[in-house]
């Protein structure tokens, strides 16, 4: 048995695949401490199915210990290390105003206080030249001073310690020589990249939440074994990859937070599945819509992430990190979006939210502010008494009524007319999003299938693959554990990175060939500790490279083995190809030079997904799914129309279908526009293919 | 235009022109080749509607950049009005009456057509690596010292490069494949946009953006309208000093509140400099708007509409209008004072919203050599700033530009690129200016080179001999230094030629403060101490507030309980004022 346990911020998913192909879910309330979650969610579940948990061969965890330790700063108290003249990079930062008209602006607190960054004598020249050797009694007293006041870790990040990380090697020895037991983090073994601010704020956040990652993982490892779990565990990475303990105890800012990474594996999944191996991740909550291209089988994967940021859409107002993570693009638009009249007299949605508490005015907790949940119930996509499975009565009337007050009176638009504008205007905005970050990718919005999932995703996906002209929608069977099912699909990896300037034509590739064997022969051992066998092991080199002289680089295929000026022309022709798709033209004859080196070293892939466990019903036809109908509103010429509605667990592989449909579950409703025609696979997957318009 | 022009119709029509501008930007920022685009975002991009008025500009960029080329479009269409240009023309100009206000700044403008005729024009402007002439610096007596000057004319004739353009740009530039690399991203990132515009307009059934345009901008200027009510009618004043070059410079402004119009002039500033300092109409206008926008409503969008109200007027021949065949190449070092001096004039009738003067013009110094033993010579281009002023709420920014929105430069990307050396980038404590709330702190850096031969530097600074004022009370932020060897003072806005072991200390300023400093919670003042900013004897003398150190000399870490706050001697000192 397999089985995946996702924590998010609510709720506790679990997924279990069998020894026979069978999928099985569990879920239960996301707990004070964590590992108390899992534990009882694995109990619950392996009850259900009257098994042991020595029968679990692999464990997969995703959490958002991370992120959450660094957002609420409880992580250990941290100093900071560096090169004389240079303790305030991390607060100059880039002296940049990411937004120009706001006068209040604010950057992110440092991790570090001003009064524990120290200078101390060392410096090391861009060509790895030392220029002043480190004054290791300086740092042998100061890190005494430290010990004495109490501070548990220590980052040290010194210039250019990527070309040459010696000065940082020697400080680590006197450091544990000094004060053994206390936590020390080496810029140049977390991520020795060029840029002495992102590169000290990556090192800094490692150790930072180094001990809390220790310890929960020691508590879930002893809850583990105490319920006579015997198989290997395994945690999630940011970057999509698994890892092991060790791993992530020795590089736990990688963990940063798997839930969202997890959801676009899945979908990745979901699409190779179906045999779409390019496709658009949607996953829209209750506050945010996340969005992510996958390409080639793999979602997108960047290395300038931020966390805790200011202005939480804003790049550039959070602590840089940069570790590998799959690229996302999160807007304000989620079910509890807030839909208002803006100065210009325009409809505005989000990026206000009214969140779960007090949450949509249909929840008739206090919220007053009409969101697109509200809209989403006037428009007649979701039934007011099956939401959640029927947990929740939602308030129809008040629901209307807040959209007629903050809406249909201003803009002199009757109640159905402005739920049908919030829902249109949260749509084309999440279109947008999504078609400017799958252009700047290179990617063209109008072949990506899209897969949507979240609590919001089923009722917007047919929207928003609409308006970017996509060809199919596809709904995973279980997408309210999402991320639980992603856990699964995901390869044990891990990502290697190392910056050497060099010009192609004058490029030592002697030099090259060291680094790529060093990282390549990192990678083997790390995998080969977690379990895979040499055989299993394969390796994927890139660069960042761009024309001399210009601002921006682009990541390019490197060839494996022994590097030369011989094969130089192979690397350049990567270049351009990997250029002429991301920009759709050839670049000027210009050298080109390298900062970079990146290898990503990969295990075994999983297998494949399990089946879900058989619907409740047992009908043959998508006519026996049929649960009822009502109004619901499609398009501005249509108008409400009597529409049919389907149990999701009813529908069983090979049912069909033509929109326009509802189709209920627990977690979600999916809303199919006049036209689409759905089946349902032997996954219990909807798969739709876009109709003719509204 | 086939349907009404509803509200959620124009939203959603115009959330989509603001997501095409975003697609022209990213492909902007990506494909360009100098340093200072990419990596400053000394850039801007807008779409522009057959009448020439801005609909909607990118997300970031500079806005000496974004309202200059909104109004230079008109330029563009005057020369060439609609129904004159061909599918595949392509205009070019960098004349700084015409655009931005300096030689390296060059604007490309692309003509989108359906159906046969113009329905949008494209627009960017950034600041290219090299354009001939002077190294950037305020040296020059004249623009033609500044560089190559092209007039509006065409860069591409129906599809086909002109080619003798490109030429003589080559001939002229120290960094000719950059400099024309950057006019291809220039135009390719307006295809970009174009094919983008086309793609909606099909999908949406329109044969014009037109009556969107109108929509937008009326809107947008009634809003503007309506937040300029809010204040009170009246007259306000303020004036502040640049360095200048060979002499001070005076920026006066007269901001007028007259219901729903806004009156910004600048008559009584100085009269134009003899030096490269000199700011063309375009640019005032571009940050005396930016500013009252920020002031009074940051939220409404940035187009035609919103610069209706605000009136901008400075008389011919002043430093603020200066007149052919007058020096701009460093027209940035007086325009980035305006937002200063407009918030300055408004501080009493806006008193719980503005921010006070800081280090305002950022500093760029561009560095000339050689690594040792090599003919190879590199060319850099350095961004810093300074503090930025208090709020009302709020201390002010440490080393974080304002107007501009430019970022600075790694020491470590600077040294790989060249042989330069940074030994020193650190906050500088007691920059900030004093105040209820502080203005932010300013930085201390110190260059040198490796190299065997002579190398130079053209330091574009200021606010050495005049610092950022403080507002209500408050103290100045701590002027500029720029000293060669730690002693000497080096001479601002010429081109220096340096000793190989020369040092060069660039100490950048704070911001201005906001309010009485006797009025700082003690608090505030106490924590200012422990991390640094503040000095113990700076806190007692310019805050009222007495700390107390309580460590030991030697002691290298020094934490927040090693520190005391005497209550009494505070209240003593305070009331004692």
């Amino acid at each position: 048995m397999r089985v995946g346990v996702d924590i998010g911020g609510t709720f506790t998913d679990l997924m279990l695949w069998d020894e026979n192909g069978r999928a099985w879910i569990g879920k239960v309330l996301t707990t004070a401490d964590p590992s108390a979650g899992v534990e009882e969610v694995l109990r619950q579940t392996l009850a259900k199915l009257q098994r042991q948990a020595n029968s679990i061969r692999h464990l997969v965890h995703g959490t958002t210990l991370v992120t959450n330790a660094i957002i609420e700063r409880k992580g250990a108290s941290t100093a900071l290390i560096t090169s004389a003249g240079f303790r305030d990079s991390i607060e100059i930062g880039r002296e940049h105003r990411y937004e120009l008209y706001d006068l209040d602006l604010e950057h992110p607190k440092p991790l570090v206080h001003r009064h524990l960054r120290f200078s101390v004598p060392e410096r090391t020249w861009a060509d790895g030249t030392q220029d002043v050797e480190l004054d290791e009694e300086h740092i042998a007293r100061l890190v005494r001073e430290l010990s004495d006041a109490g501070i548990e870790a220590v980052a040290v990040c010194f210039l250019h310690s990527y070309a040459n990380p010696d000065s940082e090697a020697r400080a680590r020895a006197v450091i544990e020589d000094t004060v053994p037991g206390l936590q020390v983090s080496l810029s140049s073994e977390v991520v020795p990249e060029i840029g002495e601010f992102e590169r000290a704020s990556t090192t800094i956040a490692n150790v930072y939440v180094r001990p809390l990652v220790e310890s929960y993982l020691n508590g879930l490892r002893s809850r583990l074994e105490q319920i006579g779990f015997e198989g290997r565990l395994f945690i999630m990475l940011s970057s999509g990859g698994v890892a092991t303990f060790d791993t992530c105890v020795r590089y736990p800012i990688r963990l940063l937070e798997s839930g969202p990474a997890a959801g676009a594996l899945a979908a990745a999944s979901v699409g190779q599945d179906l045999g779409r191996n390019s496709l658009l991740s949607f996953d829209m909550g209750g506050t945010t819509a996340k969005l992510c291209v996958v390409d080639d089988g793999e979602p997108l994967v960047t290395h300038d992430f931020e966390v805790d940021r200011r202005y939480r859409f804003k790049k550039g107002s959070g602590l840089p990190v940069r570790v590998p993570v799959i690229e996302m693009i999160e807007i304000g638009a989620g079910g509890g979006s807030i839909a208002r009249i803006d100065s210009l007299g325009l409809l505005k949605v989000g990026p206000e939210s009214a969140g779960a508490d007090p949450g949509p005015v249909c929840y008739a907790r206090g919220g007053r502010a009409p969101t697109v949940t509200d809209a989403d119930l006037v428009l007649g996509y979701l039934d007011p008494d099956y939401f959640l499975g029927g947990e929740m009565k939602l308030d129809v009337a008040a629901a209307e009524a807040a959209l007629a007050e903050s809406i249909g009176d201003g803009l002199g638009m009757s109640v159905p007319e402005a739920a049908w504008g919030v829902h249109q205007v949260v749509n084309e905005a999440m279109a947008n999003a999504a078609r400017v970050h799958v252009v700047e990718r290179g990617r063209n919005p109008r072949g990506l299938p899209v897969v949507a999932f979240g609590g919001a995703g089923p009722v917007h996906g047919y929207g928003v693959a609409e308006l970017l002209g996509c060809p199919e929608l596809v709904l995973p069977y279980g997408a309210g554990v999402a991320s639980a099912q992603g856990l699964l699909v995901a390869p044990l990896a891990f990502d290697f990175v190392r910056s050497y300037y060099g010009r192609l034509d004058q490029m030592d590739w002697d030099e090259v060939n060291r680094i790529f064997e060093a990282m390549e022969g990192k990678g083997t051992a790390l995998l080969a500790d977690s379990g895979a066998g040499p055989e299993q092991i394969n390796h994927t080199r890139t660069a960042d490279i761009r024309y001399v002289g210009q601002g921006h680089t682009i990541r390019v295929p490197i060839p494996d083995g022994i590097l030369s000026d011989l094969r130089r022309q192979a690397i350049y022709e990567e270049f351009d190809r990997v250029y002429r798709h991301l920009y759709g033209r050839e670049g000027p004859p210009v050298g080109l030079e390298a900062l970079t080196w990146r290898v990503v070293s990969r295990g075994p892939r999983p297998g494949r997904a399990a089946t879900p466990h058989p619907g409740e019903g047992s009908a043959g036809n998508a006519e026996a799914a049929r649960k009822g109908e009502r109004p619901a509103f499609f398009g501005s010429g249509g108008g409400y129309v009597l529409t049919p509605v389907y149990d999701r667990y009813r529908l069983v592989p090979g049912s069909s279908l033509t929109g326009p449909a509802i189709i209920e579950e627990r977690e979600s409703t999916a809303v199919i526009g006049k036209g689409g025609r759905v089946r349902v696979d032997e996954r219990l997957n909807i798969v739709v293919t876009l109709g003719g318009g509204t | 235009m086939t349907a009404r022009l509803d509200p959620v119709l124009i939203e959603v029509l115009w959330s989509r022109v603001l997501s095409v501008v975003n697609e022209q930007q990213v492909a902007l920022q990506r494909t360009a080749f100098s340093t200072i685009v990419r990596e400053t975002q000394d850039l801007a991009c807008g779409v522009f509607d057959t009448h020439g008025r801005m609909m909607a500009q990118s997300l970031t960029g500079t806005p000496g950049h974004i309202n200059a080329m909104a109004t230079g479009l008109r330029h563009f269409l005057h020369e060439y009005p609609p129904g004159s240009l061909q599918p595949g023309d392509v205009l070019i100009t960098n004349d700084p009456w015409m655009t931005a206000g300096q030689i390296n700044d060059i604007t490309v403008v692309t003509p989108v057509f359906k159906n046969g005729r113009e329905v949008a024009y494209f627009a960017n402007t950034c600041h290219a690596a090299d354009i001939g002439g002077r190294i950037l610096s305020a040296e020059a007596r004249e623009v033609y010292e500044e560089g190559l000057r092209i007039p509006i004319m065409k860069l591409y004739d129906q599809g086909k490069i002109n080619q003798d353009l490109i030429s003589i740009v080559r001939a002229n530039v120290r960094t000719p494949d950059e400099t024309v690399g950057d006019l291809y991203a220039q135009t390719s990132c307006n295809d970009v946009g174009a094919r983008a515009l086309l793609g909606f307009m099909d999908e949406f059934d329109l044969d014009t953006v037109d009556p969107l345009s109108d929509e937008i901008i009326t809107r947008s200027e009634e809003a503007m309208r309506e937040a300029i009510r809010e204040i009170p009618n009246g007259v306000h004043r303020h004036e502040t000093w640049s360095d200048g070059f060979e002499e001070p410079i005076l920026i006066r402004a007269t901001v007028t509140i007259e219901d729903q119009d806004v009156f910004i002039d600048f008559a009584g500033s100085s009269p134009e400099s003899a030096r490269g300092i000199n700011v063309v109409f375009n640019y005032t206008h571009a940050y005396a708007s930016f500013a009252m926008k920020a002031a009074v409503s940051p939220d409404i969008p940035h187009n035609d509409g919103a610069f209706r109200p605000v009136h901008v007027s400075a008389p011919p021949g002043s430093i603020l209008n200066c007149l052919e065949p007058a020096a701009v190449a460093s027209r940035h070092l007086i325009g980035h004072f305006l937002p200063g001096v407009v918030f300055g004039a408004l501080a009493e009738a806006l008193p719980d919203r503005l921010m006070a003067p800081g280090a305002d013009p950022i500093w760029i110094s561009i560095w000339r050599g050689r690594p040792p033993g090599s003919d190879d010579r590199f060319t850099f281009s350095l961004f810093q700033c300074g503090g930025a002023g208090a709020r009302a709420s709020k201390d002010g920014l440490n080393t974080t530009g304002f107007p501009s929105g430019v970022a600075g430069v790694p020491a470590e990307s600077l040294e790989t690129l060249t042989s330069l050396v940074q030994h020193r980038r650190e906050l500088r404590t007691d920059s900030g200016g004093i105040g209820r709330f502080r203005g932010g702190l300013g930085q201390l850096t110190e260059m040198s080179c490796r190299t065997d031969q002579d190398w130079t530097v053209s330091a574009m600074v200021d606010r050495i001999s005049h610092p950022p004022e403080g507002l209500l009370g408050a103290g100045p932020g701590a002027a500029g230094e720029f000293k060669i060897d730690g002693t000497k003072e080096g001479e601002p806005k010429r081109l220096l030629v340096l000793k190989p072991a020369t040092k060069v200390q660039l100490n950048l300023p704070g911001g201005g403060g906001y309010g009485d400093p006797f009025t700082r919670d003690p608090e505030a003042v106490l924590e200012d101490v422990i991390e640094g900013y503040v000095s113990i004897e700076a806190a007692r003398r310019d805050y009222g507030v007495v700390v107390e150190y309580l460590g030991k000399d030697d002691q290298l870490v020094r934490l927040p309980h090693h520190y005391r706050l005497d209550r009494e001697a505070t209240h003593r000192l305070r009331t004692l004022k």
